[in-house]
C-alpha cells in the first residue's frame, strides 16, 4: 500500500458517507491478542476501511488510586509495580523519587547507580517485549523468540537480585533493599555485550525488511502537533521528531553525569511520526541504554545501599508532581500529603492512558490490519491504562 | 517563575481572584476561580511567554465537607516548565467548563475525573464513565464513598471469600485469627 493509495481511500470514506451506506460495527477485543491486554475498541468500518474507532477502557481497573489512600508509603510500591508490569523497575523508581523529594532524602551513591542500572535494564526488557509482540502483530513470529531469549537473561538477573521475575518491590524509599554482588555486575556487562550483537542481528532481520517496511511506513502518522495536543510523551513524542527526554531535559538521579543521545524519528522510511519511527526510536533507545549501563558499571563504587529512613514514614504536608521517563513515556506521580502515614491522594499520570486517547484521532481511513499496527506501535500496557 | 506568573496573570485578569498556594516542600499551586478557569488556561496556552502547550493530566481530590479540588497540570515543552493550576468547586454540585477545545487530551482526563469524583465538565463532547462500568453507582474517590453491597446481583465481598487471617495480620492486640473452616 503506498501513501497515495491511502489518501484516496480516505476520500472514498467521505464520499460513501454521503451515499447512505451502512457502516459495519466491529469489536476489537477485549480478548484480542493484538490489544496487548484487555482493551476493547469499537470500530466502525466500511468494508476494510475504518471510519471511526472508540476505545473502551476499564477491564483491568483495580482501583489502585483508592487502595493507595489506605496504605502506608512503603506499602504502595508493590501496587505501583502492578501497573506497568513489563517495566516495573521504572515505575518503582518514579514513585520512590517523588516520595524522597518530599522527605528531602539523600540517597547513597551506590544505591543511585544500582537504581539506574535497574531502570535501564527494565527499559531494555520492555522494549524487547515491544519488539517481539509488535512483530507478532504484523505476522512475523520468529523475532518474538529472539527477543524473549535476551529478555529472559534480564529477568533471571532481576530474579536473583530481587526474588521476583516481574513484580520486584526492589527499589525502596531511601535506596534499594538488596545489593548487587560483583558477579551480578559482571552479568550486567555480559548482557550488554550479548544484546549489542543481537541488536544488529535484529536490525538485519527486521528493520530493513521490505515486508515489514510495507506494513509500518506511512501508517498512523502522529505528528508533533497531534502529540502536543494529546500530551503524548516518550517514544511516541520522540518518534514525531521532538528531541525531548526527561533524563536529559529535567534530569533526576545520576542521569546528568551520564553521556547518551536521544534518538528521534527522522521519517526515513515515509512520513515523520509513522509507526516505523516509533519502532526505530525504541530500537535505538536500547542501544543508548546499553551505553548508559556500561558507564554505570564504571561509576559504581562500594558503599551503603540504603539511606536512614524513619521507621514510621510520615511525609510533611504538601504536594508534589514529579515526572520520570519510564519505558513507555512520562510517568507522573502526583502525591498529596496531609502529614499522615498514608497519602491523602495519589494520582498516577500514566503515559499509556494518553496514548490510547490518541487512537481515535489516527484511526480514520486506516485499513483494519493497519490499525492493528497502529495499536501495537504505541506499546500500551493495559495495567497502566486502567490502573 | 511563580511570582512573575502571578503578577502577569493579575495584570491580565484584574477581576479574577488568583492566589498562589506556596508550600515549604514540594510544588506550589496556583488557585483560580472556577468561572474564569477557561480564560486563564487559554491565556496560559496561547501566550508566547508562558506557552503551556501540553496538558499533562487532570486530577481531582475530595476536600470534605465543602469542596472538590480539580488540578490541571500543565507543561511547556519549549520553556521546560510545569504548572499546577487548581480550581475549588462546591461539593454538592461540582461544575466547571471543559477545556477540551484547548487540549484534546482533556477528553479522557475529564472523563476519568467525572468517573472518580463526579465533577461535571460543561461542554465536554462525551462525558461518560471511563474506568468504572456505566451503571456503577457513586464516585469512588470521594472520601465518604462506600462500596455497594452488591452489583448486578453479584455480592461484593462475600463472607466466605474474605481472608480474615490476612486482614488481622500484624494488628495490635490481636493474635492471628485461627482458621477453623476446612477446605474441601
Amino acid at each position: 500500500m503506498s501513501h497515495d493509495n491511502k489518501t484516496e481511500q480516505t476520500v472514498l470514506v467521505d464520499e460513501l458517507e454521503g451515499l447512505k451506506t451502512d457502516l459495519l460495527t466491529l469489536n476489537m477485543g477485549p480478548q484480542h491478542p493484538a490489544t496487548h491486554g484487555v482493551l476493547r475498541i469499537e470500530i466502525k468500518t466500511d468494508s476494510e476501511i475504518i471510519a471511526s474507532a472508540k476505545p473502551y477502557l476499564g477491564y483491568l481497573h483495580r482501583c489502585m488510586e483508592k487502595h493507595s489512600e489506605n496504605l502506608d508509603y512503603r506499602g504502595i510500591i508493590p501496587f505501583v509495580d502492578r501497573m506497568d508490569y513489563l517495566a516495573a523497575m521504572n515505575q518503582e523508581l518514579g514513585y520512590c523519587i517523588a516520595v524522597e523529594k518530599m522527605l528531602n532524602l539523600e540517597i547513597p551513591r551506590r544505591a543511585e547507580v544500582i537504581r539506574v542500572i535497574c531502570a535501564e535494564l527494565g527499559r531494555i526488557a520492555s522494549h524487547l517485549m515491544f519488539f517481539g509482540t509488535y512483530l507478532i502483530d504484523l505476522g512475523a513470529f520468529t523475532p518474538f523468540l529472539y527477543a524473549f531469549n535476551e529478555r529472559e537473561k534480564i529477568l533471571r538477573l532481576f530474579e536473583e537480585v530481587s526474588g521476583a521475575r516481574l513484580l520486584y518491590n526492589y527499589i525502596w524509599i531511601g535506596g534499594v533493599w538488596n545489593d548487587f554482588t560483583s558477579e551480578h555486575l559482571t552479568r550486567v556487562g555480559e548482557i550488554c555485550d550479548a544484546l549489542h550483537q543481537q541488536l544488529s542481528q535484529y536490525e538485519n532481520l527486521v528493520t530493513g525488511n521490505q515486508i515489514f517496511l510495507g506494513r509500518v511506513s506511512n501508517v498512523a502518522v502522529m505528528n508533533e502537533e497531534l502529540c502536543y495536543a494529546y500530551g503524548a510523551t516518550g517514544p511516541v513524542l520522540r518518534g514525531a521528531g521532538v528531541k525531548w527526554d526527561l533524563r536529559k531535559n529535567r534530569p533526576y538521579s545520576i542521569y546528568p553525569e551520564l553521556d547518551f543521545d536521544i534518538p528521534v524519528g527522522k521519517g526515513e522510511m515515509g512520513t515523520l511520526g509513522d509507526c516505523y519511527d516509533r519502532y526505530y526510536v525504541r530500537m535505538m533507545e536500547m542501544r543508548e541504554s546499553i551505553k548508559i549501563l556500561r558507564q554505570c558499571l564504571d561509576l559504581i563504587e562500594e558503599g551503603p545501599i540504603m539511606a536512614k529512613v524513619p521507621k514510621v514514614l510520615k511525609l510533611p504536608p504538601g504536594e508534589i508532581y514529579h515526572r520520570t521517563e519510564a519505558a513507555r513515556g512520562e510517568l507522573g506521580i502526583h502525591l498529596i500529603s496531609e502529614g499522615e502515614k498514608k497519602p491523602y491522594r495519589l494520582k498516577i499520570k500514566s503515559p499509556c492512558f494518553t496514548h490510547v486517547s490518541m487512537l481515535p484521532a489516527v484511526a480514520k481511513g486506516l485499513m483494519i490490519a493497519d490499525f492493528v499496527a497502529a495499536v501495537g506501535s504505541i506499546d500500551i500496557v493495559l495495567g497502566e491504562v486502567d490502573r | 517563575m511563580f511570582d512573575e506568573l502571578l503578577s502577569d496573570l493579575k495584570a491580565k485578569f484584574p477581576s479574577v481572584s488568583i492566589e498562589l498556594d506556596k508550600r515549604e516542600v514540594g510544588d506550589s499551586v496556583l488557585i483560580v476561580d472556577a468561572a474564569s478557569l477557561f480564560e486563564v488556561s487559554q491565556y496560559l496556552k496561547e501566550s508566547t511567554r508562558w506557552d503551556f502547550n501540553v496538558l499533562q493530566v487532570i486530577t481531582g481530590h475530595d476536600l470534605p465537607p465543602d469542596f472538590i479540588a480539580v488540578t490541571y497540570i500543565l507543561a511547556s515543552y519549549r520553556q521546560n516548565s510545569e504548572l499546577l493550576l487548581r480550581v475549588k468547586l462546591g461539593r454538592q454540585n461540582p461544575k466547571v467548563k471543559s477545556v477540551v477545545p484547548l487540549w484534546p487530551a482533556a477528553n479522557f482526563q475529564e472523563r476519568e475525573c467525572y468517573d472518580m469524583l463526579g465533577v461535571q465538565f460543561e461542554g465536554h463532547p462525551d462525558l461518560r464513565r471511563i474506568l468504572c462500568p456505566e451503571d456503577w453507582e457513586g464516585f469512588p474517590l470521594r472520601k465518604d464513598y462506600k462500596a455497594a453491597e452488591s452489583y448486578n446481583g453479584m455480592e461484593i465481598y462475600p463472607q466466605e471469600k474474605l481472608n480474615l487471617a490476612d486482614r488481622q495480620f500484624g494488628k495490635k492486640g490481636q493474635k492471628s485469627v485461627e482458621v477453623t473452616e476446612t477446605v474441601e
